[in-house]
């Protein structure tokens, strides 16, 4: 696993384009958060049922909100579990999902340890 | 350039979150839809004002990027909205797919704000342009349709010919006034102002309304322009506005018709006990055409020698004459049947006038 789950050139960037608003950044972190654990839930019941049409579209959302918060590991998770159930197989699908949870688990504690940090 | 609405169609509230709260910084005011169902809604529902640009997201539950596009570009309402498809940089085939399906442009997932602004700006700019264009086509037709309903009220009163000029491109011009060759012709009645001292002015309106009831068609139907009619009087003439080069022999032809179809008539009117008789006079000659009377009362009118010899030449003719000045007797050649009628003395002119009494034609098709 990624020693620093979170890049922090992302976060940046995003405080930049909105005006180094850090309240915002936080609401913004909030509804990646809530977001993420319903993609996830879809990503795993996918999963169980192995049923990868139905892994399309909650790993694309989660991988493109991750790239946006700099969750990289876990968009590059769900990247690669998108591009196969487009393919029409996902190979291993239950456990990566589970490490695509351990991912967000990482990114959700660096992200709000940042907050607490500040 | 003042700020737009934009819609954000995205499944992801953090996307939405963040695209709302950039276009709100570049000045623009947006609302959200959370799939493609939900933007259709919102962009029908007549409660909502309207909106400037959709920004589209492709992968999305209910109804996908891909189905909203192919169905606002087949509303005839929504189909001119620009739609900015918002893509992943490694979703390049779905961009293109949705700019065949006529997408504007697409936006990358990880925003940079000036992209952004730049991206909506130039499809408001060329939403802008298009509903001017739409706005101007519109104006046009109604303007066009206008115009026709004018001619074709202006053609009820007037000549069509002369409905026709003042609706033409070089109608102002030709109303000006222009100098032209024309053939023209008088014919009034015999007797018709006894008829009108002895007749009941019923019988006399009677008697006008079959008249021109006759003579009018004519008139159309020879496509000389009448200039003015007045009781039992017409004044038609040839080649103006509409260039007519066989003026001459047409004007000598709508004589004749009009000499045979008011026989029948005149015939009817006999046996009641009314003798009516037609005089035509025509002459070719130089006139000056154009507007001719003042403010609020014009007509399309022609003044020259040649129509003051047409009028004295009807006042000369005989019952059921036609009489010719020479300038139409050469034009018209060997078209009519006519023999001289000898030089007149005519008012107005210090010289004897050579005439020719037309006989007829020798065939009474309209050329």
């Amino acid at each position: 696993m990624d020693p620093d789950p979170i890049d922090q050139a992302a976060i940046d960037h995003l405080l930049e384009i909105t005006g180094g608003d850090l309240e915002f950044l936080d609401e913004l972190v909030d509804t990646y958060l809530s977001d993420a654990v319903v993609q996830l839930d879809g990503m795993r019941r996918a999963a169980a049922d192995g049923d990868a049409a139905a892994m399309v579209r909650p790993a694309h959302s989660l991988k493109s909100s991750s790239e946006n918060v700099g969750a990289t590991a876990l968009a590059d998770g769900c990247r690669t579990l998108e591009a196969d159930a487009k393919a029409g197989a996902v190979p291993d699908a239950v456990a990566r999902v589970a490490g695509c949870d351990d991912a967000f688990t990482a990114a959700s504690s660096a992200l709000l340890a940042q907050r607490i940090g500040r | 350039m003042t700020g737009g609405r934009v819609l954000v169609v995205d499944d992801t509230a953090f996307n939405r979150r963040l695209l709302v709260r950039l276009l709100a910084s570049i000045g623009h005011e947006a609302i959200e839809a959370e799939h493609g169902r939900a933007a259709l809604e919102l962009l029908r529902d007549p409660g909502v004002p309207p909106v400037d640009v959709v920004l589209l997201d492709i992968v999305m539950p209910e109804m996908d990027g891909y189905e909203t596009l192919e169905i606002l570009k087949a509303d005839g309402a929504l189909s001119d909205l620009p739609v900015i498809v918002i893509s992943g940089v490694d979703e390049l085939d779905s961009v293109v797919r949705c700019i065949r399906m006529g997408a504007a442009d697409y936006l990358p997932k990880t925003v940079d704000p000036e992209i952004l602004r730049a991206r909506i700006e130039a499809s408001m700019a060329g939403k802008r342009l298009h509903d001017l264009e739409r706005e101007t086509l519109e104006q046009q037709t109604r303007m066009l349709a206008t115009i026709d309903r004018q001619r074709s009220e202006l053609s009820r009163f007037l000549s069509p010919q002369v409905a026709a000029l003042v609706s033409s491109e070089d109608g102002e011009a030709m109303l000006a006034g222009h100098r032209r060759e024309i053939t023209a012709m008088f014919c009034d009645l015999r007797n018709f102002t006894s008829f009108s001292e002895v007749a009941e002015p019923e019988e006399v309106l009677g008697f006008l309304r079959a008249y021109h009831g006759v003579m009018g068609p004519l008139i159309v139907e020879y496509e000389g322009t009448l200039e003015h009619f007045a009781g039992d009087g017409f004044m038609t003439f040839f080649n103006d506005p509409i260039l007519q080069p066989d003026h001459a022999e047409r004007a000598v032809r709508l004589g004749v018709a009009m000499r045979e179809h008011f026989r029948e008539l005149s015939a009817d009117w006999r046996q009641r006990g009314y003798v009516l008789e037609i005089g035509i006079g025509i002459a070719t000659g130089y006139a000056t055409l154009g507007r001719i009377g003042f403010e609020g009362r014009y007509d399309y009118g022609a003044v020259g020698h040649g129509i003051i010899l047409a009028a004295r030449l009807s006042g000369e003719a005989k019952a059921g004459e036609i009489l010719i000045d020479a300038r139409t007797h050469l034009a018209a050649g060997s078209a009519i049947d006519d023999a001289s009628a000898g030089d007149r003395q005519l008012k107005g002119f210090s010289r004897p006038v050579p005439v020719h009494a037309v006989a007829g034609v020798r065939s009474t098709e309209v050329v």
